[in-house]
């Protein structure tokens, strides 16, 4: 059984690393300071952010993405075909973003989130770094598309697009790539075109894959996951309680990733119904094949209690581990 | 008939931005910053008098985020360390440790000192269960219907401390309302307790959001009135709500508070225009999209202005058909039947009368 995060991780933390990021974005957006300067703050907070998830004992971490807006603005703002758009809320949670729009064709142009994985590879001590990417139905869903018209064709041109990127993070070392699908339980795709585009992204590639749904079920589609071309299957088990019942009546052949710990609430979970959890899931799927996790990225959470979540997590699974 | 209003906030001027700065670092007192919220209150409304606008608010000179606000005056919250919201904007969010209770009214106070300062009707305004839940934790109860259900018999008591102290309009804002439009019925539950035997006009502010998937149903909230972003999204919504009928009163937000510019009158009066062929008359209130708290005081006045200019105009047009009185009275007849027969306050009933 190995332990996990999904992506996100605060940028700011009054009881450790500060709130440095805030004042510095502040200032770049004014002009005061340069790029230089700003990714010198975003490089010190993911110093930090990966220091923090290794000393909890985190076995496959992230690099928080501390630079990243939100889940899809990174790559959207280096591929040719977008603008960015006004604020648009993050499914159906408090949280805005700046929706981009695809006004033309999209074109890969090159590597856009290989440099900050390198870069956060180097201060990696112990973990494995994944790379996350959005997936090729939520890209469509959370951008407007002005240029096809019409979801399908969208999804998979960003599909080919998603394909090269993640193909470039694998060439870089990344050895597990995560593709975020929380649109797929929000407004399910068509399922054939659906994995035809996941099989386009994962093609040849020389990496654990893995597709993550988390904020909704993905209910219309759930017979057809493990038909999806990835290793591991990533659900949250928290914002719909009743997956569990359905995950346990599964034969599972893929490994599976149990967002079971909740990062959009501060409460926090016990050791002992986490290892009652465990219990009931290796019996469907064997811990080997099993990677525990909050049910999405920590961003949500306020930095203290995120680190007391992840610290949590990792005993919980220790202490199920010596039985 | 097309009475203007606001939504609720009014920017805050310079001198109390720096106050409110001060006062966290604890470099001035209580009282100070107290003096300089009344003193920025006293200029909205003065202000809005002199725009002649009809439903005044008090402009939440007080307040700092709208639900966290009341978190930090009711018992069983507790306000985490910052969470991000969007972009580079940070806040603290509510987190429920225990069971929600008020100990003492929280906004009756300041209706109060507004009221007191004009003739005109000053709305009580408070943020809706659905929404103080939504956006906060949750540690303490066992789901997302208790919490709501508990902030909604607080939220009630104050909305009869209002009520009481004349406040004859009471605004509970459900914001979050359509984010997750498969919670409308928690939501309506919610509110039902919250007016529950309320004799004032009731009304609630909703943002924008899905609402094709709540129409009708969110007819059902227990208020007189739903007030609706309409300019942000050039009055789309307008064809939601052809069929079937709207049955309330409706807060037709008539200008875009996100954007500098202010519109001019002409296209505020074809704004009206374009939704008096979907409600009558009679049951249109005019104001901003949502509160004008982003705004500079300028752009926020020049907004109100050219609402109050293009309001009279489409009145005068309108001309004698329809008369401009209104009742500020609850016309909801579910809720009418349910009022526990308390009798309005002297001066609420003065001010009724007033009008």
């Amino acid at each position: 059984m190995k332990t996990t995060v999904i992506g996100n991780y605060p940028k700011v933390a009054e009881d450790s690393y500060g709130t440095k990021v805030i004042g510095a974005l502040n200032r770049w957006q004014k002009g005061e300071v340069n790029n230089e300067d700003l990714e010198q703050v975003f490089s010190e907070t993911t110093a930090s952010v990966i220091a923090e998830q290794e000393a909890a004992g985190i076995d496959i971490i992230t690099d928080g993405q501390i630079r990243w807006e939100d889940l899809v603005t990174p790559l959207a703002k280096r591929v040719d075909g977008f603008s960015i758009n006004g604020l648009t809320r993050f499914y159906n949670n408090n949280v805005y973003y700046r929706q981009p729009i695809l006004e033309r064709a999209p074109r890969w142009k090159g590597p856009a989130l290989v440099d900050d994985f390198r870069k956060a590879k180097a201060l990696v001590k112990r973990a494995a770094l994944k790379a996350v990417i959005p997936g090729p139905w939520t890209f469509t869903q959370l951008i407007e598309d002005r240029h096809f018209k019409q979801p399908v064709k969208c999804m998979q041109a960003l599909a080919e697009i998603l394909h090269q990127e993640a193909k470039a993070l694998a060439e870089a070392g990344a050895a597990f790539v995560q593709i975020d699908e929380p649109s797929v339980g929000a407004t399910p795709p068509p399922a054939a075109s659906w994995l035809k585009a996941m099989s386009t992204i994962t093609k040849g590639l020389p990496a654990k894959t893995s597709a993550r749904f988390y904020f909704y079920s993905p209910d219309g589609l759930f017979a057809k996951l493990q038909d999806a071309a990835v290793d591991a299957i990533g659900l949250d088990i928290v914002s719909d309680p009743k997956l569990l019942g359905r995950i346990l009546k599964v034969r599972w052949h893929k490994a599976l990733g149990l967002g079971c710990v909740d990062a959009r609430n501060t409460k926090l979970e016990t050791i002992a119904d986490l290892r009652k959890l465990f219990d009931r899931v290796t019996k469907v799927v064997p811990a080997d094949q099993l990677f525990v996790s909050p049910n999405c990225g920590l961003e949500f959470l306020p930095h203290d209690k995120a680190i007391a979540k992840l610290r949590l997590m990792v005993d919980a699974v220790r202490q199920w581990q010596r039985g | 008939m097309l009475l203007t209003t606001s939504v609720g906030s009014f920017p805050k001027p310079d001198y109390l931005i720096k106050a409110r700065s001060r006062f966290r670092k604890k470099e001035i007192g209580q009282q100070e910053l107290r003096r300089l919220e009344e003193q920025s209150t006293r200029e909205w409304i003065a202000r809005q008098e002199d725009l002649g606008i009809d439903i005044l608010v008090d402009g939440e000179q007080y307040r700092g985020d709208m639900a966290t606000y009341f978190a930090e005056n009711l018992e069983g919250f507790a306000i985490s360390s910052l969470v991000r919201s969007y972009g580079n904007r940070y806040y603290r969010k509510p987190v429920v440790i225990g069971p929600i209770r008020r100990k003492r009214p929280i906004t009756i106070e300041w209706f109060k000192f507004a009221q007191g300062l004009t003739k005109k009707p000053v709305k009580g305004m408070l943020t809706g269960p659905y929404t103080i839940m939504d956006w906060s934790f949750n540690e303490h109860y066992p789901n997302r219907r208790a919490v709501a259900l508990a902030i909604a018999r607080v939220i009630h008591d104050e909305a009869k401390d209002l009520e009481r102290a004349g406040a004859t309009y009471i605004q509970i804002d459900e914001p979050a309302l359509s984010t997750r439009t498969e919670e409308i019925d928690l939501a309506i539950e919610a509110m039902k307790i919250c007016t529950q035997g309320l004799r004032a006009k009731t009304i609630t502010h909703i943002c924008y959001g899905d609402f094709a998937a709540i129409y009708p149903k969110m007819l059902k909230l227990a208020v007189d009135q739903i007030d609706l972003e309409f300019a942000n999204r050039k009055f789309e919504l307008l064809a939601t709500f052809k069929k079937p009928r709207f049955t309330k009163e409706v807060g037709l937000g008539v200008v875009d508070v996100h954007s500098h510019r202010t519109e001019s009158k002409e296209e505020v009066i074809g704004n009206i225009e374009q939704a008096l062929k979907v409600f009558k008359p009679e049951q249109i209130y005019v104001d901003p999209d949502c509160g004008l708290k982003t705004r500079t005081v300028d752009e926020a006045v020049d907004k109100l202005r050219v609402i109050v200019e293009a309001a009279r105009e489409v009145r005068s047009r309108l001309g004698t058909k329809h008369s401009v009185h209104s009742t500020s009275l609850s016309t909801d007849p579910e809720r009418a039947k349910r009022v526990e027969g308390s009798a309005l306050s002297t001066k609420a009933r003065r001010l009724v009368n007033s009008r």
